[in-house]
């Protein structure tokens, strides 16, 4: 099966290097089957084999005992990725590990309410770095994220159980969603998250009229819905 | 009941963190209101957390684990607890939790400027990007909007009563992204007084509500 989305084949290590072109395909058709094999087992990529369990029970660990090999442990793994992210959105590599540091202090307080019912680690901590983002390049009397869990704490709490536990996979059977995405979709997904544009500005950068980067956009999250939807059964 | 919600690409550029602060101000409000929404934000901040796993992993130049360890040890002891209180549901609030912060009172106590017959607003004090504007807007029963065509973006939160226009009936809780080239004439249709909480950004365009009110009256 061809694996969809621009997500799979990007970010490995570079095999081009000392091999010829012919080669280096091949090698790329290589790491897009590996990788695809680990995505498909719920593993992820990086320094350690963690699937999102093992990752929610450092977090709720760490929230727990405080304990600091969970912590460690936490930091090995997303410090890298979010240096990715926080680079990606344009910050300057000093800037970004000012981030990542401010990033682990929120992670570090707030790990008691975490609640692995109701988010994935990753979207936790997601949603911490990207506060402290914006929090850096806006204005000293931004309200608006000043609470990183905020919405988690006032708005999830009367959710339903049968809810709960379908936000809890979500975080899981996000991964094998995006890669079943249209390129196309993805990667208009992929630059509202990590280029800090409008969603005017990547019509621009595609050439494409604004209504069309919309209507990706409504495409993208039906179709997210549906292969969630899907996944569950 | 809440009939009116936000669009897929609000709640992408939400969750991105892409929106500028007024308009975020709005959609935050409305996310008070809106379980339904809320969930979607959720969909979309885990599209973001598998995203941000599925990156490349540079190696760190200055940040080392233990220099950043024995900081916060040291910041800890002057760290008051966390506190894990909870809120009372909006219903009992009336006026969002994130306004009331900026106000530092309910929307029953603001103080109102008359900018023309039936129609009274208050500007939130925010600094925000240059051209945009967070207000809040109070229609009196009955108040009918000249009917005129203008361009630019506007959203509209209802926070009392209820206006309708030829896009439907906004309620409590309802928000209307006037995003295109709509061409509405609002009608506050209820028999107390309509008040909304409104974000337009820069250039100043006229073609929602605000637009639509603001524009013969006070020439904005
Ligand atoms: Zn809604």
């Amino acid at each position: 099966m061809e694996v969809k989305g621009i997500w799979i084949t990007e970010n490995i290590s570079d095999p081009k290097k000392g091999m010829d072109r012919k080669r280096s395909e091949f090698m790329r058709r290589v790491y897009k089957i590996m990788k695809k094999v680990q995505l498909e087992a719920g593993q992820l990529k990086g320094g350690q084999d963690l699937t999102a369990d093992q990752l929610n029970d450092l977090l709720v660990t760490l929230g727990k005992k405080r304990c600091k090999s969970s912590f460690r442990t936490l930091f090995d793994f997303y410090a890298p990725r979010l240096k990715s992210f926080f680079l990606k959105v344009g910050t300057t590599e000093e800037i970004a590990e000012e981030l990542i540091q401010e990033t682990f202090v929120q992670i570090w307080r707030k790990a008691q309410t975490y609640d692995p019912s109701k988010a994935a680690s990753s979207t936790w901590i997601f949603t911490i770095a990207r506060n402290r983002r914006i929090d850096r390049f806006r204005s000293e009397k931004s309200y608006i994220f000043e609470d990183d869990s905020y919405l988690h704490k006032h708005l999830v709490m009367e959710e339903s159980q049968s809810q709960s536990v379908f936000e809890k996979e979500i975080g899981h059977k996000m991964h094998k969603a995006l890669a079943r995405l249209p390129a196309n979709q993805s990667e208009i997904i992929k630059m509202s998250f990590f280029q800090d544009l409008s969603h005017g500005e990547i019509a621009e950068c595609l050439s494409l009229p604004l209504g069309t980067v919309k209507s990706r956009i409504r495409l993208a999250f039906k179709q997210l819905r549906s292969i969630l939807a899907e996944l569950d059964q | 009941m809440i009939n009116h919600h936000l669009s897929d690409e609000m709640i992408l550029a939400y969750a991105a963190g892409a929106l500028s602060e007024g308009q975020a101000m709005v959609v935050h409000c409305h996310l008070e209101y809106c379980d339904h929404c809320a969930a979607r934000l959720r969909e979309a901040e885990a599209l973001g957390g598998a995203l941000l796993e599925e990156l490349d992993v540079p190696t760190l130049t200055s940040l080392d684990f233990d220099d950043m360890f024995a900081k916060i040890e040291v910041s800890e002891e002057m760290q008051e607890p966390l506190s894990m209180e909870t809120s009372d549901t909006l219903q009992e609030r009336a006026t969002p939790a994130m306004l009331r912060n900026i106000l530092g009172h309910g929307i029953e106590d603001v103080k109102w400027k008359r900018v023309g017959p039936g129609i009274r607003q208050y500007v939130l004090p925010l600094d925000l990007q240059e051209g945009e504007n967070v207000r809040l807007l109070r229609l009196s029963p009955g108040f009918v909007t000249p009917m005129h065509t203008h361009r630019g973006s506007e959203m509209t939160l209802v926070l009392q009563g209820s206006f309708c226009d030829e896009t439907g009936r906004y309620a409590v809780g309802d928000i209307q992204d006037a995003d295109g080239d709509l061409d509405h004439q609002p009608v506050a249709d209820t028999d107390v007084d309509c008040i909304c909480l409104a974000v337009t950004t820069a250039p100043l365009q006229f073609r929602g509500l605000i637009g639509k009110l603001m524009q013969p009256l006070v020439g904005i």
